[in-house]
C-alpha cells in the first residue's frame, strides 16, 4: 500500500512563492506611496477630523516623510493638526497614500490660531522661496529642503495674523536655513539660519 | 371570493405570519450581496506599526510654544479673524425670496379672480389658461427649489459606522453587547427578553451608530452573560469610508463560549447612496 499523501495536481509550492512574492510586492507598493502636495491628503484629514469634533479648526500642516526634490512639494506623508476648543484638544491625522495611517491625539497643549483658508500649497510655497532666496538656499552647499511647515502665528514677525509656510533648508555642518512664506500671496517674509 | 382577493388575503396572511422584528430593535438596511466583505473577529487587539508624525513640532515645542505665548501678551494681535460665510446660507436667501415672490404671484392672480366672480367671455378663459400656466411654471420653479434642498441636506452623508448584532448563541446566553471605539468609547446594549427573542426570529439590534473617522481601525466587541463572561472578547479591524454610512454586523448565530470569541461572524457593508432610508430588512439579511 502507499502510504504517501497524494500528490496535488495543483503546484502549491508555486503558489506559496507566488503569494510571497505578492505580499512582499504589497509592501512595497505601501513604502512606495505616491507623493502628495500638502493639499491633497486636506480633505481627507479634514472628514475625520469633523468626525472627532464639530469645531476641529485646522492648525498646523508638516511633512512627516522627506520631500521629493522635485521643487513640488510633495512627501508621502503629510500630518494635519486640528484643534477643538470644545475639547480644549489637539489631534492630528497622518495621511499617506490616500489613507489614513496615524490618528492620535497631540501630547501637548498646542491652541494655536486656525490656519487662514486659501492657503498657498507646498509646491507654490517652494517656488515663492527658490525665486526670493534661491541665492541664499544655493550659498548653502548640499542644502536639502527637510521640512514644511503652515501655521500661522509663530514664524510671522511683522503680522503676527498671517498664515506661513515654514521651509527649514539644512545642509551637513551647516546651521539650518529658514525661509518663512507667506501662504496668503507667496512672499518671502524673512531668512534666518540657526 | 374572486381569485385575486384571495391572491391578496393569502399574501396579507403570509405576511402577517412572519415573526415581526420587536419595536425596540432596529432594522438595518439590506446589503447588496457584492458588497458584503466579511471580517475576522480576533482574540488579540492586532497590533500595528507606530509612524512618527510631527517631528519638528515636536522637536521645538518649547520655541513654538514661547512664540504663542508671546503672542498672546500683545493685545493687537488677539483679534479674531471673521469665519468665511458659507455661500449656501446666501443661496438658502435667495430661495426663500423666489418662494415669497412665487407665493405673492398667486395671491394676486387669486384675489383677481375672486374680483372677477364670473366669466363672460373667451378672452376670460384665455386669462386663466395663463394663470394656471404661470401657476404651473411657479410649481415646477417650488419643485426645483424642494430638489436643491433635498440633494443638499439628504445627500450630505459624513462618515459613520452602524453596529448591529443579529443571531441568538448556540450555547451560552448573552445579557449585554459592549461595543468599544478606538478611542475607548464604550456603549452598551443590554438585551431584554423580547430583543433576544426578535434576534431569535431574525432581528437586529443596533448597539452603536455614530460618526467615525475614515481610516483603519478597530472596533471592540464585547459579549457578557452566562459563559461569556471569560471568553467574550473580540477586536474586528475595520476602515469606515469616508463620507459614507458602514454597516458591522455581528452574527451571533453559530456563537458559543466554548468555542471562543471567534465563533462570532463579522462582516461589513456600505449604505449604497440612493439607498435612503427605503431600504427594508428581511429574515436572510437583517
Amino acid at each position: 500500500m502507499d502510504d504517501r499523501a497524494p500528490r496535488s495536481p495543483f503546484p502549491t509550492r508555486i503558489l506559496a512563492v507566488a503569494l510571497a512574492l505578492s505580499c512582499a510586492a504589497g509592501r512595497v507598493a505601501a513604502k512606495d506611496a505616491t507623493p502628495f502636495a500638502a493639499r491633497g491628503g486636506l480633505e481627507l484629514a479634514s472628514a475625520a477630523a469633523q468626525s472627532w469634533s464639530g469645531d476641529a479648526v485646522l492648525v498646523y500642516v508638516e511633512n512627516d516623510e522627506g520631500l521629493n526634490n522635485d521643487a513640488a512639494g510633495t512627501s508621502p506623508r503629510w500630518s494635519y493638526l486640528f484643534y477643538s476648543a470644545s475639547q480644549d484638544r489637539a489631534r492630528v491625522w497622518s495621511v499617506r497614500g490616500g489613507r489614513i495611517v496615524v490618528a492620535e491625539n497631540l501630547d501637548m497643549r498646542f491652541d494655536a490660531p486656525p490656519i487662514a483658508a486659501g492657503w498657498l500649497d507646498s509646491g507654490a510655497a517652494i517656488a515663492a522661496a527658490e525665486r526670493s532666496a534661491g541665492d541664499e538656499i544655493r550659498k548653502l552647499r548640499g542644502a536639502h529642503l527637510e521640512t514644511m511647515l503652515l501655521m500661522r502665528g509663530a514664524f510671522s514677525e511683522g503680522d503676527p495674523d498671517a498664515t506661513t509656510w515654514t521651509l527649514v533648508y539644512r545642509a551637513p555642518g551647516a546651521p539650518a536655513l529658514f525661509v518663512v512664506v507667506s501662504a496668503a500671496d507667496g512672499k518671502v517674509q524673512r531668512t534666518w539660519r540657526g | 371570493m374572486r381569485p385575486s382577493s384571495l391572491l391578496s388575503a393569502l399574501l396579507a396572511l403570509a405576511v402577517s405570519a412572519r415573526p415581526a422584528p420587536a419595536a425596540t430593535t432596529e432594522r438595518a438596511p439590506a446589503p447588496a450581496a457584492a458588497t458584503v466583505t466579511t471580517v475576522t473577529v480576533e482574540r488579540e487587539r492586532p497590533v500595528r506599526e507606530k509612524l512618527p508624525t510631527l517631528q519638528f513640532l515636536r522637536a521645538n515645542r518649547d520655541f513654538i510654544r514661547a512664540r504663542f505665548d508671546r503672542l498672546r501678551e500683545e493685545p493687537h494681535t488677539t483679534r479674531a479673524g471673521a469665519a468665511d460665510l458659507d455661500p449656501r446660507f446666501l443661496e438658502y436667501r435667495r430661495l426663500l425670496a423666489q418662494i415669497t415672490t412665487a407665493k405673492d404671484s398667486v395671491t394676486v392672480a387669486s384675489d383677481a379672480r375672486e374680483r372677477q366672480g364670473v366669466f363672460t367671455s373667451v378672452q376670460d378663459l384665455a386669462g386663466i389658461e395663463r394663470e394656471l400656466d404661470q401657476m404651473e411654471r411657479l410649481l415646477d420653479a417650488q419643485r426645483a427649489r424642494l430638489a436643491e434642498l433635498q440633494a443638499d441636506f439628504a445627500g450630505r452623508q459624513r462618515t459613520e459606522l452602524d453596529v448591529v448584532v443579529t443571531g441568538n448563541t448556540l450555547a451560552g446566553r448573552v445579557d449585554s453587547v459592549r461595543v468599544t471605539l478606538e478611542d475607548g468609547t464604550s456603549f452598551t446594549s443590554a438585551l431584554t427578553e423580547t430583543q433576544r427573542g426578535s434576534l431569535i426570529h431574525g432581528g437586529a439590534l443596533e448597539v452603536f451608530r455614530g460618526l467615525a473617522e475614515p481610516r483603519e481601525q478597530v472596533v471592540e466587541v464585547s459579549l457578557m452573560g452566562e459563559g461569556w463572561s471569560a471568553t467574550g472578547r473580540g477586536f474586528v479591524t475595520l476602515e469606515p469610508a469616508r463620507d459614507r454610512l458602514t454597516f458591522l454586523k455581528v452574527d451571533l448565530s453559530q456563537a458559543s463560549p466554548a468555542l471562543g470569541i471567534a465563533s462570532l461572524k463579522a462582516s461589513t457593508w456600505l449604505l449604497e447612496p440612493g439607498a435612503g432610508t427605503s431600504a427594508e430588512a428581511d429574515q436572510d439579511r437583517p
